[in-house]
């Protein structure tokens, strides 16, 4: 029988399978979403199962007539992906606000995709203070009741449990984390990042059951890497063919940034009071994304925190080709780790046409830096 | 050909508007207070609610207008370039790299740069570039940032949203009496809001005109004589300015001037100008007697504010913005606009720069043909990095859009 790890190792290449799945045996709905802003508990708590789209590799044919070029290709090859119909097991979408790419693409999804329900997640740019944090407390509450009308009515005790479960996972995944931080060689990064994607693509209580038998092998493994640690920076991360090229080439992710990443499953929702002010809570006081505004909490000294805390000798950014967020933040976190001794590479890309040999040979230069 | 024929007559309110945007520069460069001290300034977005700064005394300064000073004098490429060497992607917005570049050179298209600012505020209502632009502003300069942050609407606007806003406003008045040191007053604010309704329904008095035919100005003069509307209004000179402006474009109806040779046809412009290509882009609608009667982006100032309740219309107005709201919505105030102006057609510069204006556009040019049956024609450029556009392919473009109108 397959081990744990490698049942979702070849989710890998059919990353839809599970979800296409749960719905033919339970008949329930399958919402998609982007961000990891994203209100799954809700979803969960309403009865759905909440499936991540992060776009994919591939060469859009019918995306062009609604998407410019020079806009990025997560955006561009996800709604590809739902106009070919590859995305026709989902009942409908929740896009939250993150940044203008998103927005815009929310109006033409709307209005062309086709899915049963569309909602909007309103969220603040202000990341800070206690208006925002109002505001956000209200625009969920409106989510709520948008999901109700759609789903069907859910009760506070629904969305207390799912917290419960979600909890789980995130407490999970943290370990998973701390171990490979420990030491890193215990998992190849692009595994341990897919084991954090893969999170947000089947039900939340399989994958917990999953992650405990993955942990229970990996605590008191040992790996013995002498891997050139790195820092990972970036939003998406879906190269897996990059990860284990840096892993072939000698060096790895001891952590990273990454919203499909660290930032995923980071921090945890109070098990008390009111669930959506508990929701709440979580949002604000996460790690921030480029897209939210945190005057009090610069982002580039929590990554060169971190960076430090994982032991890595160096940093690579991954952005994605147009996308205005990650690209304003680079020079300013660029400069914080150059000033603390880490080295840094950018790597920028667009998916469907990542050139995997030319990545190599930027990456080769990195290590052969570091390595001195 | 014959060029007399052809060319424009001059709007005379010209020469009061240079003198105006110039002395408000000369004066933002030149304010000093007894004591060495100087009126503060604030950088501000363009969709920003300066009613307050003015009200506050502080002089506004919207490096957004530079911006197109700097692509009309196109000096932005190379500005853009300082940016780009710091690592900024060439993607990115070029008004931001331009004006990045112009803060750390000090350079730009007035001597010496832009003043520097004493504090920032962005308001988010026209994109979340500018949210990530003063971040970078605030490090460059380490001065303090408000954000006025605008959800966007995309079906509807929820109550919580104006409210947020609304607080927001206090929260601004709060943050410019401890910039500025000195109480904020409220009937200052209520006349300055006043002078401001004033300014915007004179500037719409002014776009409205152009329903005449022939057109008495085009877009490209509008988009000239926007200046004020953005950077001042809320003051009485403005206010005096396009009072003056409007009579002549009135004068011009009433004695069926067209502001080009034997109109014939009225086309729509959507997004913001290219601004190094203005000329040439006027001159070759021109000779092909197409005139470019009103567009998406100068209705963009003519926001409502009303007196009896200022801060809870103004929370309204400044979340209601063209760039604020989701595309359908979009739909329905360019289909509008077809409509009132008579158009035959509108003409989409699909601007890379900026993504909350360039997004949507082909489903838009789609849903106004099903709406009004009038074709569109979009141009791919950027409103001031000139390195990405192809003059050549553009002017085929045009001819051949207009010919088949
Ligand atoms: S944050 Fe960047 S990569 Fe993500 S959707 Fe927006 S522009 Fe695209
Ligand atoms: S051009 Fe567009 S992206 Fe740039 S600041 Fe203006 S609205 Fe924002």
């Amino acid at each position: 029988m397959a081990s744990a790890l490698e049942t979702l190792m070849e989710l890998r290449d059919d990353p839809y399978s599970r979800a296409r799945a749960w719905k033919e045996r339970t008949g329930g709905s399958v919402v998609g979403f982007f961000c990891c802003y994203a209100p799954e508990e809700l979803l969960h708590a309403a009865g759905a199962l909440p499936v991540r789209v992060t776009g994919e590799n591939r060469t859009v044919s019918k995306a062009g007539a609604h998407l410019q070029s020079y806009c990025c290709s997560l955006a561009r090859t996800a709604l590809d992906m739902a106009l070919t119909g590859d995305l026709d097991f989902l009942d409908g979408t929740v896009f939250v606000h993150t940044c203008d790419t998103m927005q815009r693409l929310s109006d033409i999804w709307r209005l062309n995709a086709g899915y049963p329900f569309h909602v909007d997640f309103a969220l603040p740019v202000r990341f800070e203070g206690k208006l925002a944090a109002e505001y956000t407390r209200a625009e969920l509450g409106l989510v709520r009741s948008k999901l109700a009308h759609a789903l069907g009515q859910f009760d506070d005790d629904a969305i207390r449990e799912s917290i419960r479960v979600y909890n789980r996972n995130r407490a999970l995944l943290t370990e998973l984390y701390d171990l490979r931080r420990a030491d890193p060689g215990i998992m190849p990064c692009d595994q341990a990042v897919w084991v954090v994607a893969s999170a947000a693509l089947m039900d939340k209580a399989e994958h917990n059951e999953i992650l405990e038998e993955i942990l229970s092998d990996l605590r008191g493994a040992s790996g013995r890497s002498d891997r050139i640690r790195l820092f990972g920076v970036g939003s998406v991360m879906d190269q897996w063919e990059f990860l284990g090229m840096l892993e072939d080439l000698g060096g790895t992710f001891a952590d990273d940034d990454f919203c499909t990443g660290h930032r995923y499953f980071e921090g945890d929702v109070s098990e008390e009071g009111d669930p959506l002010d508990a929701l709440t809570g979580r949002l604000m006081e996460r790690g921030q994304c480029a897209c939210k505004h945190t005057p009090d909490r610069e982002r580039s000294a929590r990554i060169v925190q971190r960076a430090r805390a994982c032991g890595a000798r160096g940093a690579i950014f991954f952005q994605f080709k147009f996308c205005e967020p990650h690209g304003f933040d680079y020079p300013a976190i660029k400069k914080a780790l150059d000033e603390a001794g880490f080295a840094t590479l950018e790597l920028e890309m667009e998916q469907g046409s990542v050139s995997i040999e030319q990545l190599r040979t930027r990456v080769e230069a990195l290590l052969e830096t570091i390595r001195g | 050909m014959a060029d007399e024929k052809i060319k424009s007559p001059k709007i005379q309110a010209t020469e009061q508007m240079k003198q105006l945007i110039t002395e408000y520069y000369i004066d933002a460069k030149t304010t000093k207070l007894p004591e060495g001290s100087h009126k503060p300034i604030c950088w501000i977005t363009s969709g920003g609610p300066v009613e307050f700064l003015i009200a506050a005394d502080v002089i506004p300064i919207y490096p957004e207008n530079h911006g197109a000073m700097c692509g009309a004098a196109r000096i932005a490429p190379g500005l853009a370039e300082v940016a780009e060497k710091m690592g900024f992607s060439r993607d990115l917005c070029s008004y931001a790299r331009a004006d990045i570049g112009g803060a750390l050179t000090e350079s730009g298209a007035i001597p010496g740069g832009l003043p520097k600012p004493d504090f920032l505020l962005c308001c988010n209502n026209i994109c979340g570039t500018v949210v990530k632009w003063y971040e970078e502003l605030a490090r460059i300069f380490d001065v303090p940032m408000f954000l006025f942050d605008t959800p966007f609407i995309h079906v509807e606007k929820p109550e919580h949203a104006t409210e947020y806003v609304r607080q927001q406003c206090l929260e601004l008045v709060k943050f410019l009496e401890e910039r500025t040191g000195s109480g904020f007053s409220l009937e200052r604010f209520a006349e300055v809001a006043m002078l401001s309704v004033e300014a915007v329904d004179l500037w719409k008095g002014v776009l409205a005109t152009a329903e005449s035919r022939p057109s008495p100005f085009t877009c490209f003069d509008a988009f000239i004589h926007m200046a004020p509307i953005v950077t001042l209004r809320g003051t009485q000179k403005v206010v005096d300015y396009y009072k003056l402006l409007k009579k002549e474009m009135e004068d011009r109806v009433a004695q069926g001037v067209g502001a080009v040779h034997d109109e014939k046809y009225r086309l729509i412009w959507d997004n913001i100008p290219i601004w190094y290509e203005m000329r040439n882009l006027g001159n070759l609608f021109a000779e092909n007697r197409a005139c470019l009667v009103a567009d998406t982006y100068t209705t963009a100032w003519a926001v409502d504010i009303r007196i009896e309740d200022p801060l809870t219309s103004m929370a309204d107005a400044y979340t209601k913005v063209y760039l604020n709201i989701s595309i359908d919505i979009m739909l329905e105030q360019l289909v509008e606009l077809m409509e009132r102006y008579e158009a035959d057609g509108l003409v989409m510069h699909s601007n890379r720069s900026c993504k909350p204006y360039s997004l949507g556009q082909y489903d838009l040019s789609r849903a106004v043909a099903e709406r009004t049956g009038k074709p569109s024609l979009i141009i791919e450029a950027d409103m001031t990095d000139s390195r990405v556009y192809s003059e050549a392919q553009t002017r085929e473009r045009v001819e051949a859009f207009i010919e088949s109108l």
